[in-house]
């Protein structure tokens, strides 16, 4: 099955969406995660949230279900148990190496309520798209493993391709025979 | 077993000049590691294009990478003690001047070989790394503690999918078992002392040997246990075969690692 990743670079920043992985389950998710997404630049934190327990809603789904009348807000059953979401939102095309932003925390009683508080409280700020995770869907690496899953990255040094340079020297050769 | 032959118990640190039988033998562990961790992550690397799915694909590669980093360690040590050249060592030696085990050498298998081997070695540096990382040699020791930092993760990888191998499919199990089958006949091998560890024991450079592979083995087979794996033989350490004997499958190794190194010497990129 396939799992949303989102990677946290620094203490402080938020987590971020950066793409996917397959795992058979959350553990293998995670290392996954940490495989691909981890081993450079720097991370000091991942999630991992199975892809089809993702709600999400862009500008244009948001704008159509308004016109049709049937917005996100739709009253949930009464009494129903209040529960942790984790609300992320895209902000701009500026940073195509990541998706959403973990930008708030809501306690509401279904994906859709917990965003339309988000939507209430963002007040107009710019936001293309929008992602909805329960918190208990979350799997969280733990702050324990850092030694091994994130500080060697930190002696690494990432390279681009072109630093190695083979092309031009070996042209430089070629020229000078 | 050489003690320590007079004068005070001097620490081997950077301060302190190594003697000339302590510098050999050390030279001669060095290049016992070195080989092994460069020819496990040649092994390894054979995956990338193959992985079973995209991201172990990935994961083979970043662990092919780790070992191979920590090959450079080692040589980078032997280096400062006899100015020996890792390029040269690794891409133009001839294969009965590598002191590397059969158990890296082994062809790759299936993913389970894979995963097992990995997994045997894992076990071995989550044992042999934090026991370096007290050297009385302070270089071996900084090295090791580097290098320990990402061997748990290793293992934390190859331990998953021995769980998942053994506790799967009956052809998962099977697979497993017959890799370990042959696998721990090749675990003596990697474990087993070399002539001048003795004289490194006494100085303090190396662990107690012996000490890391039976721990080494008691972690391997209590994981093994948990997985349901059962090899269906006695578990004891298994006898050593020579670092010294040039195997079909070294050679093989070598051949293809070293080809494009030998087939232009002078090339300063490739």
């Amino acid at each position: 099955m396939r799992w949303e990743v989102f990677k946290q670079d620094a203490p402080g920043r938020p987590h971020q969406a950066v793409g996917s992985v397959h795992g058979a389950d959350a553990e293998h998710a995670l290392l996954n995660a940490r495989h691909v997404f981890g081993r450079r630049p720097s991370a000091v934190s991942v999630w991992v949230v199975p892809a089809d327990r993702v709600f999400s809603r862009t500008a244009e789904e948001l704008e159509a279900e308004a016109g049709r009348g049937d917005g996100t807000a739709a009253p949930a059953p009464a009494g129903a148990a209040r529960r942790l979401f984790h609300v992320f939102r895209k902000a701009s095309h500026r940073r195509s190496m990541t998706f959403a932003d973990h930008v708030l925390d809501v306690e509401a009683a279904d994906h859709a309520s917990a965003l339309a508080e988000a939507l209430a409280r963002a007040s107009g700020e710019p936001a293309l798209a929008w992602w909805v995770v329960a918190a208990d869907d979350v799997a969280r690496s733990d702050p324990a493993d850092a030694p091994s899953w994130w500080e060697p990255a930190r002696d690494k040094t990432y390279r681009q391709q072109s630093y190695y340079g083979t092309v031009a020297p070996q042209r430089a050769r070629e020229a000078g025979r | 077993m050489s003690a320590s032959a007079g004068g005070p118990a001097a620490a081997p640190g950077a301060a302190t000049p190594l003697s000339a039988e302590v510098r050999a033998a050390l030279i001669e562990r060095l290049t016992a590691m070195a080989d092994d961790e460069l020819l496990l992550g040649h092994r390894d690397s054979e995956w990338t294009g193959h992985g079973p799915l995209l991201e172990e694909d990935i994961a083979l590669a970043n662990l092919a990478q780790d070992e191979i980093g920590h090959a450079a360690l080692w040589y980078g040590l032997r280096q400062a003690l006899d100015g020996s050249d890792p390029d040269a060592l690794a891409f133009r030696r001839d294969p009965d001047g590598f002191r590397s085990s059969l158990l890296v050498e082994l062809p790759r298998g299936d993913w389970a070989f894979t995963m097992l081997r990995q997994f045997l070695f894992d076990c071995y540096e989550a044992e042999a790394l934090p026991r370096l990382a007290r050297s009385a040699y302070a270089p071996l020791a900084e090295a090791a503690a580097k290098a320990h930092r990402e061997e748990l993760f290793h293992l934390r990888h190859a331990g998953l999918w021995v769980r998942r191998l053994g506790l799967g499919t009956a052809e998962s199990r099977a697979r497993a078992t017959r890799a370990l089958d042959e696998l721990w006949a090749a675990l003596g091998g990697l474990l087993a002392p070399l002539p001048g560890d003795a004289l490194l024991e006494a100085e303090g450079v190396l662990p107690d040997w012996g000490a890391v592979a039976e721990a080494t083995i008691a972690r391997a087979r209590r994981a093994l246990a948990e997985a349901s794996i059962d090899p269906g033989f006695d578990t004891e350490v298994p006898p050593a075969s020579s670092r010294e004997a040039v195997s079909e499958h070294r050679r093989e190794l070598l051949g293809t690692m070293q080809s494009v190194a030998r087939a232009d010497p002078e090339a300063v990129a490739w």
